[in-house]
Formats: structure tokens, sequence, C-alpha cells
């Protein structure tokens, strides 16, 4: 096999351009400029009739300009590091994202939103561990697994250490509460251990167990069900407890077949609260109907479907971490937007969740931007073990 | 270790997992692709609608209430468009300076605004209808949280002169009172509705469709003559003031077309400004108060009289010694005059005589006079309140009472409709309706109450009241024969008449063809002074000598007033 598709079979310079996938940069791209044009839509008229922004109209189109522009070049940077560093600051990382979660709940540090304490003011902009804690979790369980590939079919060792870890940072999300970031960190973990080859039959058993143990804390008490299960209809107290979903639903009825044309949505006229936030998805399916949502979905199917093609592609390369890593990314686009997209078309509780690469919000963006460069590294770096290079 | 010997190669990561994980998301991703299906093409209906009916409303787009003016156009009422300033408390969070500033501007008072503001209201007036240029001046503030709506306001540029005719319309611009409320539908005009889609806090975001385009009301032209009702109102406030009466009104009626004119009552209000208004100023009396009126009446039972050939105006009837009596009740004359023709009888106002010739005529006839003249019946004019006074059935009648009607006791009329009644005999003998607004051609073939002659021989008696030797020669007019006749009534209190009285005048001019009727009555006057040809009787001449000239109404005597000083007033009887 020619270590180069060059004709000649030249040897490549060190200096070659980078390949980059452009089956998953551009819809990638797509999706953070897409994002970029709704969370303005979206805004618009919140940002323009609140004090809160100063009553401007772009007050939000400018801040998520600027935290895309910073992600972007964030983006390049992490680019450039080798995916071994990663692996090697991997367990740092995730301890500093601990700290940072942890300081969160600190009195007086921590800024509570609407209830939930989950942000760290810095000076201009607010950061949120928890998105960064996504990104950190990813790359501490594809290194744990990694680590403990042998380790895999035992129980203690194997998965214990890592389901103790994992319910710490659990524990801590639940405390601000961030179900949403809960849900999605215990998904990549679990994810991982499972794509890791941990043994089947432990994770079935575990599976089965937990299943049981959620349905019967549901049954056993109606609070619980009324709690998980009356989303389902937000008609029996739309004004009340089903008013931001009733809303979110009206949103994709009016929308129908193309929308009613970007721009023109009413729900986000302080009808749809977080319309520019958690949603922003009933935004795009008001103004641009079915074709805006199928747009959406499937952009963010390429991209996932581009992560487990990216990390099987490594791990075939005996690139374990990589591979892992480019999968738990997968995992996490892949379930963060399912559960956002569910909550915004009433299949699923509502969670406080954003759309990743969409939503207006600094350090969900910047951590995305980021992972999405890691992947593209990892892709980088298959083409170039293919070719023969050192990596 | 060798590589060989890696347990990362027995190890080897399972592809079929990485498959099954994005095989599940992706079915995860069709299942959403599918719910969007279902809510946008399916579900749309239900889910539009439920939009609907949270941000879709049918707004209603007022009309223009039409104008009202007087009969020369000038304007009495019109719909103005003032602002309304509103504010969403929450966003209004204003340094105490900005405050301040507001407060100023719309002459509040700054803990009164603070107050306002501070509310937990999604919504609140801070001031309703203030001018547009104010408006103005406030939008260029540019304060957060304070926002302005257009509305519209009842305005009436004369005041309190017109307040009771005019009347005034309530917050939701329905007529309440007067001819707003008389002509309601005519001014009112049709508002239109459209279908619009609202934001939450309330804006008009899209217009879906227009149900029904407005239709303005009407403008309205009164009959009313401005300066003639000015001048009913300055000369019948001046009465009150000098006498000291405790209220009054005055009746303009053109005798050719029944227009009103001219209507004024005191106390009045102004309809600008109805913060403190009480009920005594809000009573349009000449329509809504009756009372008895007195002396006024004998000319009706003396043109009775005369109309069924029993009198002639020179017939002597003997009124010595001065009272009546029938039954066990007396009727008296504050003098004796002995015998009097029947023209005298007008001319002294002697109780006797009158009730003399009442009692010789059928009840039946003199209840059928009065109900032709339009007593006891309500005029109709469309005003609230409006009512017909007391005219009891004759059957049921004493003699004493038909003795007592005859010189207008025992019976009560409105000031309004005294005024229509007199209008028989200056039109000779018949009476036409009135009309609040302007009348282009004479009505014809009015009712016929009396004959020609009848009323053209009342008319000249009642000559004669205004002339020396009569109860009002201050009724003169300079240039202008003037016929009329006093009243002086006692008012019932409590059952019985107390020592409280009501002074009349009602008179046509000029008697050679008469122009207008013109009524007064003063309310209780206490200066000291109460009769009729005191009280009225001035207020009479100037109110018509003011309005003759005013139409342009040709002279019909010589310059000098014929009064003769020297000569001692001749008191009407009560």
């Amino acid at each position: 096999m020619p270590a180069s598709p060059r004709l000649g079979g030249a040897i490549p310079s060190a200096h070659a351009p980078a390949e980059l996938d452009p089956l998953l940069l551009w819809p990638a791209l797509g999706l953070l400029f897409f994002g970029l044009v709704m969370v303005y839509s979206a805004s618009i008229a919140t940002a323009e009739g609140s004090r809160f922004t100063g009553f401007s109209s772009s007050y939000f189109l400018i801040r998520h300009g600027f935290f895309l522009a910073i992600g972007l070049v964030a983006g390049v940077m992490a680019f450039q590091i080798p995916v071994r560093f990663w692996q090697q600051v991997a367990p740092w990382l995730f301890v500093a994202g601990v700290v940072l979660i942890a300081v969160v709940l600190v009195p007086h540090i921590g800024r509570a939103v609407n209830g939930a304490q989950r942000w760290i003011p810095l000076g201009p902009v607010n950061l949120q561990p928890s998105e960064l804690m996504k990104l950190f979790a990813v790359l501490y369980a594809a290194d744990y697994t990694t680590r403990k590939l042998a380790d895999m079919d035992s129980f203690r060792r194997g998965f214990v250490p890592m389901a103790v870890v994992m319910l710490l940072v659990g524990g801590l999300l639940l405390r601000e509460p961030d179900f949403g970031a809960f849900v999605v960190i215990i998904s990549i973990a679990m994810g991982i251990l499972f794509l890791g080859g941990i043994n089947a039959r432990l994770f079935g058993i575990l599976f089965v167990v937990l299943l049981l143990a959620f349905i019967f804390l549901i049954w056993t008490s109606p609070y619980r069900r009324e709690r998980i299960f009356g989303f389902m209809d937000p008609w029996q107290d739309a004004f009340g407890k089903g008013y931001q979903l009733s809303h979110a639903l009206i949103a994709f009825g009016r929308g129908e077949w193309f929308g009613v044309g970007l721009g023109a949505s009413v729900e986000k006229l302080f009808y749809l609260p977080e319309a520019h936030t958690d949603f922003l998805l009933a935004v795009i399916a008001e103004e641009l109907g079915l074709a805006g949502v199928v747009g959406v979905v499937g952009l963010f199917a390429l991209v996932v479907q581009r992560c487990f093609a990216i990390g099987r592609q490594s791990i075939a390369l005996d690139r374990v971490y990589g591979g892992l890593v480019a999968q738990g990314i997968g995992l996490w686009l892949g379930v963060q937007s399912f559960i956002n997209m569910g909550v915004n078309m009433g299949l699923l509780p509502t969670k406080g969740l954003t759309l990743p690469l969409m939503s207006f919000g600094g350090s969900g963006l910047l951590a995305n931007c980021i992972a999405l460069a890691i992947l593209l590294r990892i892709d980088y770096e298959n083409r170039s073990v293919m070719r023969g290079q050192r990596v | 270790m060798k590589f060989s010997q890696s347990p990362i190669l027995s190890q080897a990561v399972p592809a079929w997992r990485s498959r099954l994980v994005l095989l599940v998301l992706l079915a995860a991703f069709m299942i959403l692709v599918g719910r969007s299906l279902y809510l946008q093409g399916f579900r749309n209906d239900f889910l539009k609608g439920k939009g609907e009916a949270r941000y879709e409303r049918v707004l209603e787009v007022s009309a223009t209430r039409g104008r009202i003016a007087d009969r020369h156009g000038d304007v009495l009422a019109i719909s103005t468009p003032v602002k309304s300033i509103w504010a969403i408390p929450e966003d209004a969070r204003l340094q105490p300076a900005q405050i301040r500033e507001l407060a100023q501007l719309l002459e509040m008072n700054v803990a009164e605004l603070s107050r306002k503001l501070a509310s937990d209201k999604d919504f609140v007036f801070i001031k309703r209808q203030i001018p547009p240029d104010l408006a103005e001046r406030v939008a260029a503030l540019k304060l957060p949280g304070i926002h302005q709506q257009l509305e519209y306001r009842r305005y009436y540029p004369a005041g309190d002169l017109t307040a009771h005719i005019l009347g005034f319309t309530g917050v939701e611009d329905a007529g309440q009172e007067g001819v707003e409320l008389a002509f309601n539908d005519r001014l009112a005009g049709k508002p239109g509705s459209r279908r619009v889609i609202r934001d939450r806090r309330g804006n008009v975001v899209e217009d879906v469709e227009s149900i029904r385009e407005p239709q303005d009301g009407q403008d309205i032209t009164l009959a009313l003559d401005d300066k003639i009702q000015y001048l009913a109102y300055s000369m019948l406030k001046q009465a009150i003031e000098r006498h000291r009466a405790k209220a009054g009104g005055v009746v303009v009626l053109d005798a050719k077309t029944g227009e009103v004119l001219a209507l004024v009552n005191l106390p009045t209000y102004n309809p600008n400004n109805r913060e403190r208004l009480i009920g005594a100023q809000l009573r349009n009396r000449a329509l809504t108060d009756t009372f008895e009126p007195g002396s006024t009446m004998k000319p009706f039972t003396i043109a009775l009289g005369l109309e069924q050939g029993k009198y002639r105006y020179d017939t002597p009837i003997q009124t010595a010694p001065g009272r009546l009596t029938v039954g066990n009740a007396t009727i008296h004359d504050a003098h004796v005059h002995g015998v009097l023709t029947v023209a005298q009888v007008i001319q002294k106002s002697s109780n006797v005589g009158s009730a003399k010739i009442a009692l010789s005529m059928p009840a039946e006839s003199m209840w059928d006079t009065f109900d032709n003249l339009g007593f006891g019946t309500p005029l109709r004019l469309g005003f609230p309140g409006e009512v017909g006074g007391r005219l009891r059935p004759w059957k049921k009648w004493q003699p004493i009472e038909q003795a007592t009607m005859a010189y207008g006791h025992g019976i009560s009329v409105t000031l309004i409709q005294l005024a229509r009644a007199y209008m028989v005999f200056a039109r000779d003998g018949d009476l036409i309706p009135l009309s609040l607004t302007k009348v282009d051609a004479p009505p014809v073939g009015g009712k016929s109450v009396f004959s020609a002659q009848t009323a053209r021989e009342v008319r000249a008696m009642l000559e004669l009241v205004v002339l020396p030797g009569g109860t009002a020669p201050k009724a003169q007019v300079a240039g202008y024969r003037v016929a009329g006749k006093t009243g002086t009534a006692h008012k019932i209190e409590g059952g019985g008449y107390a020592n409280k009285y009501v002074a009349s005048f009602v008179g046509f001019a000029p008697v050679s063809d008469p122009r207008l009727v013109i009524a007064v009555m003063v309310d209780e006057p206490s200066a000291g002074i109460y009769y009729g040809g005191d009280v009225a009787a001035p207020a009479f001449s100037q109110v018509m000598a003011g309005a003759l000239r005013t139409l342009g109404v040709p002279q019909d005597a010589p310059l000098q007033p014929i009064s003769a000083t020297a000569t001692p007033d001749v008191k009407e009887e009560m």
C-alpha cells in the first residue's frame, strides 16, 4: 500500500496541508453557523424588550458570535495538539473539572439562574463548568478504559472504579442541580465502557437492574410518576406546568412543512421561554418547518455517524484511546442533541439541556468546538498513520 | 513483553458494539423525525388552534364619534386624539431623577408615581388621556418600560355652557346624557374589527385579516344657536346670583320651526372635567324637573273659555270679594279687583277670575286641552329622565282641583313643556313638535289646539301683561312688541305649600309675527323678591332682546320703552 495517495509515490513532506474530514467539518460548521442565525432570530424580541440586555436587539447575536469566534480559535489551537497529549492530561483535566463543579456549589462564588446554581462569574462572562465537564468526561473515560482494557471483564476492577468516580461527579451535578448534564455524563461514561468491551453480561445485568430500580421508584410514588410523565399531556395544565412545552408544541404545529419564514416566529415573542437556549429547535420548527427540523436532525446524524466511523477506524489502527474519544464525542453530541430535541417535541421530560453546537451559551460552544477539533485531529492522525507517518 | 503478547491484541475492542450504539442513536434520530412529522404534518391543525387561542385576538377598531355642532357649524363636541401613558413595572426601573422628571411632566406626585411603578402587575396606567404634545415630551425621555397608547377623548369647547343639552360620553365612548345619549346611534358609528396576532405583552405583531371596516359616526347639527345659548346662560346666571336662587332654567324655542335654540340649566358643570360632579349640577331641570307653573297656566284656561264661546275678551267677571270658596277650600286673590274683564283677569293675574272661568266648563274639555298642549306626557326628545308632569285623569277631579288648575296649581309641568305649550299663542293656535336638530324647512300642519281667532285674542291679552298696568313691564324689549305671562308659585314641600317660590315668565315676540318663545324659571329666589315679574321677566327681556337681534328679526315697535315707572307695579296673585 503506498504511503501516499499522491501520484509518483513521492514522500509527503512533514508540512503537508492538514487533511480535514469534509463530511465532519462541513456539517459541524453548518450547525455552528445555522445556530448563530437561529439564536439571533430567536432572541431578537426578548433582547429588545428586556432591560437585562439594555434593550439591544443584537445582544445575544453579538455574544454568540463572540463565543463562536473564541470557540473556532480554540478549535484551531486544539487541533495542533496530538491526541497522545490529551490522553496524558485527561486525568488532570478531569480533576480540574470536578474542582470547578465543586466551586460552583460554593455559596457566593457560584451564580444561580432560575434556581439552578451552574455558573462561575468571570467578569463579563459566566463559565459553566458542567459543559466543559462533558468534554473532560469523554477524555477521562476513554483514558480509563484504554488503561483498563485488560480488566474489562472484571466487575470489581473494570467497572467499580469508574462507577465510583462518575457517581461522585453525578452527585455534584445533581446538587446544582443539572440533571441534564448528569444524564449526558453518565451516558458518556457507560457508553465508553460498553464500547471499550466491558463484559456484556455484566453490562446487561447492570442495565436491567437499573431499569427495574427506576421502574420501582416511579411505580411506588405517584408524585414521581406525575413528575416524570406529566410532560406527556401538557394541555392538562397548559398555563402552569405545561406552559413551556405547550408553546414549544404550538411552534412545531405552526411551522408545518416549510415554516412561517425565517424571523416570523410568534412563539419567540415572549411566549416561549428559553427560545434561544433550550428551545431553539422549537423556533427552528416554527420558522423553517419540518424541513428545518429534518435538516438539523440530519446534520447531527451525519456528525455522529462520522464520530463513530472515525472512532472505529482509529481502533482498527490500534489507536484505542483516540477511537474511544471519537465515539465518546459522538455519544455526547448524539445523546445531548437527542434529549434536547426530544424535550422540544414533548417526547422527554424537560431537562434543561441545550442543543449542542447551536444553542446560546459560551461554555457549551467552547467545549463543542474543542471536541470537534479533537475529532478532526484524531481523523488527521488516522490518515497520517495510514500513510505511514509517525504521529 | 513482546508486542505479539500484548493483552490489547487478545482484548480487541469489538466493532459490533460501536455499530450497535450508532444504530441506536440513529434510530433515536429517526424517532425525532417521525415525531416532528406527526407534530408538523398531522397534528398541526390542533396545535395551530391552540396557538390562535393564545395569541390571536379580535381587536375592535374604534370608529370616530361624530361631531356635534350648533346651527352655524360651530363645534360643540369633538373627539380628540389623546395618549394614555402606561408602564410595565418590571421593565421600568427608573433612576430617582428620571421618576422626578416624569412626575413633573405628568404633574403627578412623585410618591404616587413611584408606587405605580413598584406595582407587581404586568401593566399599569400611569396617566390616562393626556394631550399629544405632552405625550411626545414623555416619549422623548426614552424611559424603559414606559409606553403609550392612542385613545379618543370627547372634548366640549363650550364647557359648562352647553353641558346639559350635550350631555357627555362615558369611558366606553357611549353617550350617557343629553344629545350624546339621545343621538348615540348616529354619533357612535360602527366600530370595525380585525383579527391580529399579539405578542405576550399585548403588542400587535401581525394583522391577520380585517373582519369589518369601521364606520365613523355621523356629525349632528343641532338647532342650538351658541350665541343665544350664551346669552341665556349669562342672563340666567345673573338672575340667579342677584336673587340668590337655588336653580333655574331657560328654554328658547323658534316658534316657526319648533327648534330648540337654547336650553340652559343652572347649576351646571364642566363636562370636560367631571371629577367632582354632584347630582344637582347634573340635573337637566328644564326636562326632568317638574314644578307647579302657577299663573303661567291661566292663558290656557282663558283660551279654552274663549274657544268654547262662553266668554269674550271683554266678558265681565266678578272677582270681589277676592275669594272663592269651592267645597271646603277657599281661593284667594291678594288684591281685591272687583269686576274684571277676561283680558284683565290675565293682565292682573286674578286667581278667582281664572277659577270661575274654569269651573264654568266641563272637566273633560279642560283635560283635553291640557293633554293636547302636551302636559302630562313626556316630550320624548330622547333625553334621559324626561318626565311628563302631573295631570290627573279628569274623571277623578274634585271641583277644587279644577279651580286651582286654572291658575296652575295641582298640576305640574316641565319648563320645556310650558315653553312648547305657549307656541299655540305664537302660532295661531297650532302646536308643532320640538326639534333638537336643525330643521331645514318649517314643519307643516301642526296639531291645532285653539282656533287662530282665540290664539290672537289671548296674544293680545298677554301683551297687556308687559304693558304698564300688567304684572311684568320688565319683560319689555325695546323695539319689539312682547307678550307673555308671569308665574309665581308656592312650592310644595312635605305635602303642603312652603314659603318657597318658583318665579317664572313665559313669553314670545314680536307679537305681530311671533318668532321666539322663551321660558325662564328661577327656583327659590331668596333675596326678598320672588315675583315672576321681578325675578324672571328681566332675564326674559334680556335674552329675548339679544336673541331677536342675533336672528335679525324685524322690529315691530318704537325703540322707546313703554314702561312708565310712575305706574305702580301690579303684582300677580298666588
